[in-house]
Formats: C-alpha cells, sequence, structure tokens
C-alpha cells in the first residue's frame, strides 16, 4: 500500500473535507479512517437490527395483542348474540308446555345470560377497537340494533305468553314480531358482528405477510452488514500488527468476539422471532379464526333448524340456508339434504373427501391432542345432522310436527351442545398454541431495546479503546 | 482501495438479498391497471346491454363502485358478456378478474372459485303467467314446464333440493325464459327475486308469486388464490354501505318493485 495514492473517481470536494478532518494520508489518519469506518458499520449493524426488532415487535403487538384478540371477542360477540335469537324462537316454539328439552323458564334464562355476554363482548370489542373509528362505529351501530331487538323480542315474549299456545308455531301477531326481531338480527346486527371478526382476520393476516417476510429480510440485513463489520474489524487488526509488529490487539480482539456474538444473537432472535409469528399464525390464529366462523355459522344453523319448524311460511327458505351453512362447516357435495346426511357419513367415515372449516382443520393436524378433539367434533357434527335428519322426516310426515319439535327441544338440543362444547375445546388447543407463540415472541424480544444500543456502545468503545493506545504513540 | 471494494460488493449483494424479498405470489387483480369483469347481458335491473354497447343495471353499478374503490377510472372498468354456464370457468382462466352478475355463491361453486361479498341477499321466488291463478308455492309447480337456464341453480333448488317433480324446459338467458312464458312454451320461472322483479315492472302478462324458497347470496367471484383482492373487493362492498350508495342503487334500480329491499350490509363469505 502506497501513501500518495487516492482513488480517482473521489470527487475532490470530499478529498478537501472529510480526508482532511481524518487525515487519511498519514498513519495515524489511516488508523482513524479504519475506526471511522467500524463505527460506521456498526451504526448500519445497529440500525438494520433495531428495524427488524421493531418489525417483529410490530408483528406481534397487532397479531397477538390487537387483531388476534379483536378476532375471538367479536366471535364471542356472534355466538351471543345468534343464541339469544335461537332461545327465544325456542321459547316461542315451546309455548305453554314445560317439559320439552329444558323448558321454558331455562331457555329465558340462557337468553338473558346470552344478552349479558353479548353487552360485556361489546364492550370489550369497543375497548379493543379504540384506534379504528370505523370499527367503533359499527360497535356502536350494533349496540344500537340490539336494543331495537330487545324491544321486539321482549314484545313477542310478553304477547305469547299472554296468548299461552300448545308447542308449534306461535300466534300471527308473536309470528310478526319475532321475525322483525330475527330480520334484524339476521339481516343488521349478525353481519356487523362477522364481518367485523373478518376484518380482523384481514389484519392479521397482512401484518404477518408483511412482518414475517420484513423480519427475515432484516436479518438478511443483519448477516450482511455484520459481515461488513467483521471484516473491517480483521482488517484494522491486520493493519495494526503489520504496522505496529504486534500479533494482536487484545482490545479490538474483544470488539470483534462482542461483535460476533451481537450479529448472532441477533440473527438468532430473528429467526426465532419469524418462526414465532410463523406458528401463531398458522397454528394457532387461522384455526381459531376459521373454528370461530364454523361456531357462528353452525349456532346459526342450529337456528335455522328451529325456525324451520317456527315459521312454516319461511320453512323451504329456512331448510335451504340450513343446507347452505351445513356445507359451508363441512363440505361434501350433494344437492339436497338427503344426499348431504349420507355423503357426510361415508366421507367423514373415511376421512378425507370433505372441505369446509372442519375439512380444513383435519387436513392440517399438527398440534397434541388435535386429533382426539376433532374427531370429539366431527363425532358431534354427525350427531347434530343425524337430528336434524330425524326432525325433518317427522316434521314431514302428518302428525309428527309435535313429536320433531320434541325432538328439537330434547336431544337435538343436547347432542348440539355436546358438538358446540367440543368445537369450543378444539379451538382452545389452538388458542393455547397462538398464546404460547405470542408469548414466546414477546419473551424473545424483552431486553432488546436495552440491550441492542448497549452492546453497540460497548462494541464502539471497545474499539476506540483498541486504536487510542496506538494513535497516542505518535503524540 | 480494498475496503472500498469489499464495500462495493458487500452493497451489491445486499441488494440482490432485498430484491429477493419483494415481488412473489399470483398478481391481484387489485393491482391491475385494467379491471375486466363479467357480466350479463339481459338481466334488466341487474346487468342489461345497451343498443350502444353500454351497460346498465344494479350489477353495473356495484362494479364500477368496486372498481373505483380500487382506483380503477371509469374507462378502465372493462364490462365483458359471460354466459351463465362458464362463469367460474372465465374467472378460472383469467378471462375475466371479477364476474358480478347475480352470482350466488353456492357452496359447489366455491370449491372453484372464491367469491368476495355477498353485496345482496336475494331470494328465489317464481313468476307465472298472469293468467295462472294455481301456483301458490313451489310445490305447485310439481308437473308444470319450469325454464331451466344452463349453468343457472335456480331450477336445481326446485328439482333438486326441494325434490318438486318439475318438467324442465331448457333456456340459455332469463331473457328467453320471459319470451318462454310468455308465449305459453313453458309455465313458471323460478329464480332470484330481483331478476323476476325486473321482468315484472317491464311485462304486464306476468304475476309475481312471493313465495320465497332461498338465500340466495350474490357474490363477487374471484380466482381462489386472490384473497388480497378478494378482501379489497369486501372493504369497497362495506363502504358502499356505510356511505349510502347500495341503499340509492338498490332504490334506483328496484325501488318501483314490491320487493322488501335490505339496505344494510349482509354477512360476508369470508376470503381464503
Amino acid at each position: 500500500m502506497t501513501l500518495t495514492s487516492a482513488p480517482p473517481s473521489r470527487p475532490p470536494a470530499r478529498r478537501s473535507g472529510v480526508a482532511r478532518a481524518i487525515r487519511v494520508r498519514s498513519l495515524p489518519g489511516r488508523i482513524r479512517a479504519f475506526a471511522f469506518l467500524v463505527i460506521l458499520a456498526l451504526a448500519a449493524v445497529f440500525a438494520v437490527s433495531a428495524l427488524a426488532v421493531q418489525d417483529a415487535r410490530d408483528g406481534l403487538r397487532v397479531i397477538g395483542h390487537d387483531a388476534g384478540p379483536q378476532v375471538v371477542a367479536t366471535g364471542d360477540l356472534y355466538f351471543a348474540l345468534s343464541d339469544m335469537d335461537a332461545q327465544l324462537a325456542a321459547v316461542l316454539l315451546m309455548g305453554r308446555e314445560q317439559n320439552l328439552g329444558s323448558g321454558r323458564a331455562r331457555a329465558l334464562q340462557v337468553y338473558d345470560q346470552r344478552r349479558s355476554e353479548a353487552h360485556r363482548a361489546l364492550l370489550q370489542g369497543s375497548n379493543l377497537a379504540r384506534n379504528d373509528p370505523a370499527e367503533q362505529q359499527t360497535a356502536r351501530s350494533v349496540l344500537d340494533a340490539l336494543g331495537r331487538y330487545e324491544q321486539l323480542a321482549g314484545q313477542a315474549l310478553q304477547l305469547d305468553q299472554r296468548q299461552s299456545h300448545a308447542a308449534g308455531p306461535p300466534s300471527k301477531e308473536v309470528g310478526d314480531l319475532y321475525t322483525q326481531a330475527t330480520n334484524l338480527m339476521k339481516l343488521d346486527v349478525l353481519p356487523k358482528a362477522y364481518n367485523l371478526t373478518l376484518d380482523n382476520g384481514t389484519t392479521v393476516r397482512r401484518t404477518y405477510e408483511s412482518k414475517h417476510s420484513e423480519v427475515l429480510a432484516g436479518r438478511a440485513w443483519v448477516l450482511l452488514t455484520g459481515l461488513v463489520l467483521l471484516v473491517i474489524l480483521v482488517g484494522l487488526q491486520v493493519y495494526l500488527a503489520v504496522h505496529f509488529r504486534r500479533l494482536v490487539n487484545p482490545v479490538l480482539a474483544l470488539a470483534t468476539v462482542a461483535s460476533m456474538i451481537l450479529i448472532a444473537a441477533t440473527v438468532g432472535v430473528l429467526t426465532s422471532e419469524a418462526d414465532h409469528l410463523r406458528k401463531a399464525k398458522n397454528d394457532g390464529f387461522d384455526s381459531v379464526l376459521s373454528l370461530s366462523r364454523a361456531r357462528a355459522i353452525s349456532n346459526n344453523a342450529n337456528a335455522d333448524e328451529t325456525r324451520y319448524l317456527l315459521d312454516p311460511a319461511l320453512a323451504d327458505t329456512y331448510e335451504q340456508v340450513y343446507l347452505d351453512k351445513s356445507q359451508e362447516i363441512l363440505y361434501v357435495p350433494a344437492g339436497n339434504l338427503a344426499a348431504y346426511y349420507k355423503q357426510l357419513d361415508q366421507r367423514v367415515a373415511a376421512r378425507s373427501g370433505f372441505m369446509g372449516f372442519l375439512g380444513t382443520e383435519a387436513q392440517h393436524v399438527t398440534l397434541p391432542g388435535q386429533k382426539a378433539a376433532l374427531d370429539r367434533t366431527l363425532r358431534g357434527y354427525q350427531g347434530v345432522q343425524h337430528d336434524d335428519s330425524r326432525l325433518r322426516s317427522l316434521a314431514t310426515t302428518s302428525g309428527g310436527r309435535h313429536d320433531a319439535i320434541v325432538v328439537r327441544m330434547g336431544t337435538a338440543s343436547q347432542h348440539f351442545a355436546a358438538y358446540d362444547q367440543a368445537l369450543v375445546r378444539l379451538t382452545a388447543i389452538h388458542q393455547k398454541a397462538f398464546q404460547n407463540a405470542i408469548r414466546d415472541g414477546d419473551d424473545g424480544l424483552s431486553g432488546w431495546n436495552i440491550g441492542l444500543p448497549a452492546a453497540a456502545i460497548v462494541i464502539a468503545l471497545l474499539v476506540l479503546a483498541g486504536v487510542r493506545p496506538r494513535l497516542s504513540e505518535f503524540r | 482501495m480494498r475496503v472500498g471494494r469489499i464495500l462495493g460488493a458487500a452493497l451489491a449483494l445486499a441488494a440482490a438479498i432485498a430484491g429477493c424479498g419483494t415481488g412473489g405470489g399470483a398478481k391481484s387483480v387489485a393491482g391491475k391497471d385494467t379491471l375486466v369483469v363479467g357480466v350479463s347481458k339481459d338481466q334488466p335491473g341487474l346487468g342489461q346491454r345497451q343498443p350502444d354497447g353500454t351497460f346498465k343495471g344494479f350489477d353495473i353499478d356495484v362494479a364500477s363502485y368496486i372498481g373505483a374503490h380500487m382506483e380503477k377510472t371509469p374507462k378502465n372498468v372493462v364490462f365483458k358478456v359471460v354466459q351463465y354456464s362458464e362463469r367460474e370457468k372465465a374467472v378460472q382462466t383469467g378471462k375475466v378478474d371479477l364476474v358480478v352478475s347475480s352470482y350466488s355463491i353456492t357452496p359447489e361453486r366455491k370449491t372453484k372459485i372464491a367469491f368476495a361479498g355477498p353485496y345482496y341477499v336475494a331470494h328465489q321466488d317464481t313468476l307465472v303467467r298472469r293468467t295462472d291463478t294455481a301456483v301458490h308455492n313451489v310445490r305447485d309447480l310439481s308437473g308444470r314446464r319450469l325454464c331451466a337456464v344452463n349453468g343457472s341453480v335456480s331450477w336445481q333448488r326446485v328439482t333438486v333440493e326441494r325434490n318438486v317433480p318439475a318438467r324442465l324446459v331448457p333456456a340459455a338467458t332469463y331473457g328467453d325464459c320471459l319470451t318462454k312464458l310468455t308465449s305459453d312454451s313453458l309455465d313458471a320461472i323460478s329464480t332470484d327475486d330481483l331478476i323476476l322483479a325486473g321482468f315484472a315492472l317491464e311485462n304486464n302478462a306476468v304475476r309475481f308469486v312471493n313465495a320465497p324458497i332461498s338465500d340466495e347470496r350474490y357474490g363477487v367471484g374471484i380466482r381462489q388464490d386472490d384473497v388480497t383482492g378478494c378482501e379489497d373487493v369486501n372493504k369497497a362492498i362495506t363502504e358502499m354501505y356505510l356511505d349510502g350508495t347500495a341503499g340509492k342503487l338498490l332504490k334506483k334500480w328496484f325501488g318501483k318493485t314490491d320487493l322488501k329491499l335490505t339496505t344494510t350490509v349482509p354477512q360476508f363469505e369470508g376470503c381464503g
């Protein structure tokens, strides 16, 4: 290396500025230049590390603490709302008969319980949505519509009790009030709650896609800038060894080792953060979302079964939407319900050839206990459909309507509750995987806000401490 | 200088790495310059081709709104007629980006394509000649001649889902069905009330039975892997209801009919 050569491409202006400042032509000047480069590279490592760590933190916050929990809250809201309407339909269908299923009093009790659950979920939902004006507006309009619903439901219940009818469709006035109430629920309230769940699902998906890839890209940048830092550090070491005839500068060597540790640790933490995000999304969140939707649709379909008995004028429609919803939950190719029951049993027994929410779940078994919980859910679902088949064939034979109502309020309602419980347990397995992944992700990042800058400062001080004695030899 | 060369090489490598991080996946319709929308050509009130080659109807207005929401200029939203029986294929092959054509979301169709929306929930009902007073509900179609449009699910809801033994008379479009109904070549058309309402408005010789048998959720057909595009369409539909456009459009196209119109946002199917 000659002392005179300077790259011809370097603009003269810079030489007169920067170059003069660090007096690059002299030996101490070169050492200073090296030290300057080290600090520059270190700053780059620090910057890309901090950015990538921030990306991971943002991902965890949105997925784990914001939109993710919102999915659960809005799912609970949907369930409570749709079960309110299901209980109302059940009470009106039972009429004055006291010994159908768990009875009128119990159904009214559940109705009240769901109502307060709905209010609680709405409150929680709007708390979580405090950063999103559109979601807050939706939460408010759901609350308004729910108020109107409760009023109509109250009127229907009161009138129905006064009129005291046998089990079966209530009087026309009560029926009209119920139709108004259920339409409000079905056309106004429930869609909003369901779309909120979907919106949050979208937020999680998009956040995951961007943050997961940004964390991985950030890791590549850390590796790259880290490599540059190490090369310069080693270069400085060699330069000092050549010019001062010493084999190793121990302080600089320490800085090099510290840098290696920092880079390795950062790459390691980013790798595991990306993995935690992936696990939270793929093993936890995706299933929580689709099973929440399955639960919402199931509960709604179950209520459609009651409405089928309650409102003969719309029985055809209620049967069609029941089939439609059943196929959304578990799809097998079938043009009508009779074919659906048959195909369902065959394909579930074979554990293949079915799609829909439960089909997707069956194709992605990764967690301990998931298979057993899934099997219970599928068995439960089959049980629900067997009851449905029995109930509809009773309802369409002459004189069988009352028997159909007995089935609906008795075994069908018990079997549905068992299926719902199985579904809830299956969801809980994914929920746990989700929470664990988020917690691991949070834990992995704890301390990095202080650790990262502290490490960078320590390394910078080591570098300066390493070159200072050499520079002082020139004073 | 050696360091300079190393830095230069490092920067080149860094650029390469950064380059790898972007892109990937099939293109979403959201990012396309021109949006090609499959529509129908002979459904009054929904999608109807005019003599000058333009289209008008509720579906057309909805598609335009979605296009505008995706920041396409009106010129860049192109309408293309798609036959009923070819709608899934048109989406799958990319012949059209979206289908907005009184297209009911069904579990069977969902195995082939995805649906954004629904942007409206219609109900299947029946249209008969005004002189035919014996039809009160779908079961009365037993033995009657029912219009069967190829690729439509409506007649299947009668003969397969409800097991009503109607005699099927094939037709290419619902426009055809109406011609055949009024000329006595068939006895009933059973399909979505929005379609039938348009016919009943234009034609005095037919009668609406008013006995709904289904929820027909009108979706926006989109490629199955385009989750982003599907979500964007849902955003547009949500916005369309929030800002009151949906209500105005429904009133504009169906306000004169007796249909009870729903002006709150439907429950979406969900993307992906």
